[in-house]
């Protein structure tokens, strides 16, 4: 049962369509790709290894000489990484969905497929599965960074766990865990939640627009319009709402520095929410033509 | 026959521009039907509202007994659709570019590789099945892209101006195609501006015009509905120049007399010995004129019917309509 499911999305023609293309124009990473990975695990393994029998947070000074001899390159490796990462793929996906129900349109093999059997929300979301393998080294990346993500977001930073513990700002150890989950499945997702929102704008222009040299233009401005908001919704929403715990004779309660993490979860859920409901408008709009 | 096409009261308006108005057109199984008119008349919009990708504003089409707006599945899986472009992705194999149809009208993996070679095979293009869909030359993507339409098995066939662009070999190897699919037993729907381009293989004709069908009948009804006047040719012969104009003034007063014949008039230029009769009658009266010629003597040399090609019909319909 199972496995005559995949058989149907695997054999989904559009899907297939695409990733010919990718696999055509040679857009498999080579054998160096799948190197870097183990050689970043096995770094980060030590970093961890020495973080634990470093005796944590009685000798704050081993951690940091600890983190200097293996820690430093690790960091700086996945921080580069990952954070070219989460800005190029967000950035890059409309690109590629913006143009690819917009050059069926042109290319006249819209109203081919239209005719047959496939529905529309078959094309759309076939669609945005073949760009989304277009970016599968990236997507792939991403997901295989998540650990080192996670422990990068817990050991650095001004808000880092770390330094928090370190500047006694009565931050309880027990309430540490829950704050570092929080800030690394909130730093984890934000990419995610941009990619999954640029990309469903760029295909919502895709099946909106008469030509690809317009969906681009339509959906790069959506999106930076819609970035701004969001960035400025996100800096009010947070100034205000720390400003009810701000009591200037008392040291700053933790909760504060969850703000930050919350909302970021909160973006990302927005974004993904929109993601969805761009996708099914899209579909809509097919339709309705 | 069955009806396989029936649209009533079809009607498409494009903000305040009727594209198609009120349109009633009956399609018998089997046959192949040439759906003419000028560019613009609305062909490709009803080809369209067919094939379930426009929505009409007012009235109804079924398709092999499917209605086009309530059961369009059932429609495009009896539809094999053929755009008045190419509908090709440059960056295929040939083959490659028929699966990926294939697939789309749910035709199973185990059951394409098979059907794709058939389909080459049908269209003469199994040597090309290697080759990416930008080598092929226009004539071959039209054959592609009608084999595409093949790909499941359809009754219907709608081809939105098949031979346009394509040099003489290419239309006429189109044309055998057509003549081959109609031997199948598919119903072709056909659409051209040039009538003489498909007028060899159609059973049956519709004029629209402006976005209304000025006529529709098989190819024999709309010849003689034009043909009510037949123009016939009479070549004599003289063994000079004076007998020769004798023998045309006789036949020409002879002829005059008749009630059949409308109108008289010599052929200027070298026809010298020539007259271009206007006559009304059927083949019995026009084979009775010609005995009846002979068996006063006249020295009828040539006698020919003008077949006013379906040019003529066309140009006499849509007069006036467009202007």
């Amino acid at each position: 049962m199972l496995t005559e499911r995949w058989q149907t999305v695997l054999d989904h023609p559009i899907l297939r369509l695409e990733l010919r293309r990718v696999r055509r124009k040679h857009w498999w990473p080579g054998r160096r790709f799948f190197m870097f990975y183990p050689a970043l695990l096995g770094a980060a393994l030590g970093y961890g290894v020495l973080l634990v029998f470093s005796d944590l947070f009685d000798d704050p000074g081993g951690i940091h000489v600890a983190a200097l001899v293996t820690g430093v390159p690790v960091v700086c490796l996945v921080t580069v990484v990952t954070s070219l990462l989460s800005m190029a793929l967000p950035w890059i996906a409309p690109a590629l969905t913006a143009t690819t129900i917009a050059r069926e349109r042109e290319l006249g093999t819209l109203d081919l497929l239209r005719a047959t059997l496939l529905t529309e929300r078959s094309i759309v979301l076939g669609k945005l599965g073949g760009c989304l393998a277009r970016l599968w080294p990236g997507v792939l990346m991403l997901i295989l960074l998540a650990p080192f993500q996670l422990i990068w977001v817990a050991g650095s930073g001004s808000t880092g766990l770390l330094s928090l513990v370190m500047i006694d700002s009565g931050f309880d150890i027990d309430q540490a865990w829950v704050w570092l989950l929080l800030t690394g499945v909130a730093g984890w997702l934000k990419p995610w939640g941009d990619l999954a929102l640029h990309a469903a704008v760029g295909l919502f222009a895709s099946a909106l627009c008469r030509s690809s040299g317009a969906a681009i233009v339509v959906s790069y401005s959506a999106i930076l319009v819609v970035r701004v908001a969001l960035w400025l919704g996100q800096m009010l929403f947070s100034s205000l709402w720390s400003l009810q715990f701000v009591d200037w004779a008392q040291p700053m309660p933790a909760m504060v520095l969850v703000v930050p993490s919350l909302l970021s979860l909160a973006v990302a859920f927005i974004e993904m929410v929109g993601a969805a409901l761009l996708v099914w408008a899209a579909v809509w709009w097919l339709k309705r033509a | 026959m069955a009806t396989i096409i029936e649209t009533r009261g079809l009607t498409k308006r494009y903000g305040r521009l009727t594209a198609v108005e009120e349109l009633d057109l009956t399609v018998e199984e089997g046959v192949v039907f040439g759906f003419i008119g000028p560019n613009g008349a609305g062909k490709t919009t009803t080809m369209r509202i067919l094939v379930t990708l426009l929505r009409p504003t007012a009235g109804e089409a079924w398709v092999a007994g499917h209605s086009v707006l309530k059961e369009r599945r059932d429609v495009r899986r009896a539809i094999g659709y053929m755009p008045d472009f190419f509908g090709v992705y440059g960056d295929m194999k040939v083959w490659e570019y028929l699966d990926f149809f294939a697939a789309c009208y749910e035709i199973p993996l185990e059951t394409r590789q098979r059907l794709v070679d058939d389909l080459l095979e049908l269209v003469d293009l199994a040597g090309r099945r290697d080759d990416y869909v930008d080598a092929l030359s226009r004539g071959m993507k039209q054959r592609l892209c009608l084999s595409r339409a093949l790909a499941h098995d359809p009754q219907v066939l709608i081809l939105d101006e098949p031979a346009s662009g394509l040099d003489p070999r290419a239309r006429i190897e189109i044309r055998e195609l057509l003549r081959e699919l109609q031997a199948m037993g598919k119903t072709i729907f056909v659409s051209s501006h040039i009538l003489s381009e498909i007028e060899e293989i159609c059973t049956h004709i519709g004029i629209i015009e402006a976005g209304r069908l000025v006529a529709a009948g098989t190819l024999e009804e709309m010849r003689q509905r034009i043909q009510a006047q037949r123009v016939v040719r009479i070549g004599l012969m003289g063994q000079d120049f004076c007998g020769l104009s004798r023998a045309v003034g006789e036949v020409h007063a002879w002829l005059a007399d008749r009630p059949d014949v409308v109108r008289v008039e010599p052929v200027a230029g070298n026809g010298e010995g020539d007259l271009q009769v206007v006559f009304t009658g059927n083949d019995d009266a026009l084979a009775r004129l010609l005995s009846e010629m002979v068996g006063m003597g006249f020295p009828v040399m040539m006698f020919h019917e003008k077949t006013g090609d379906l040019e003529d019909v066309f140009m006499r319909l849509t007069e006036g309509i467009v202007s």
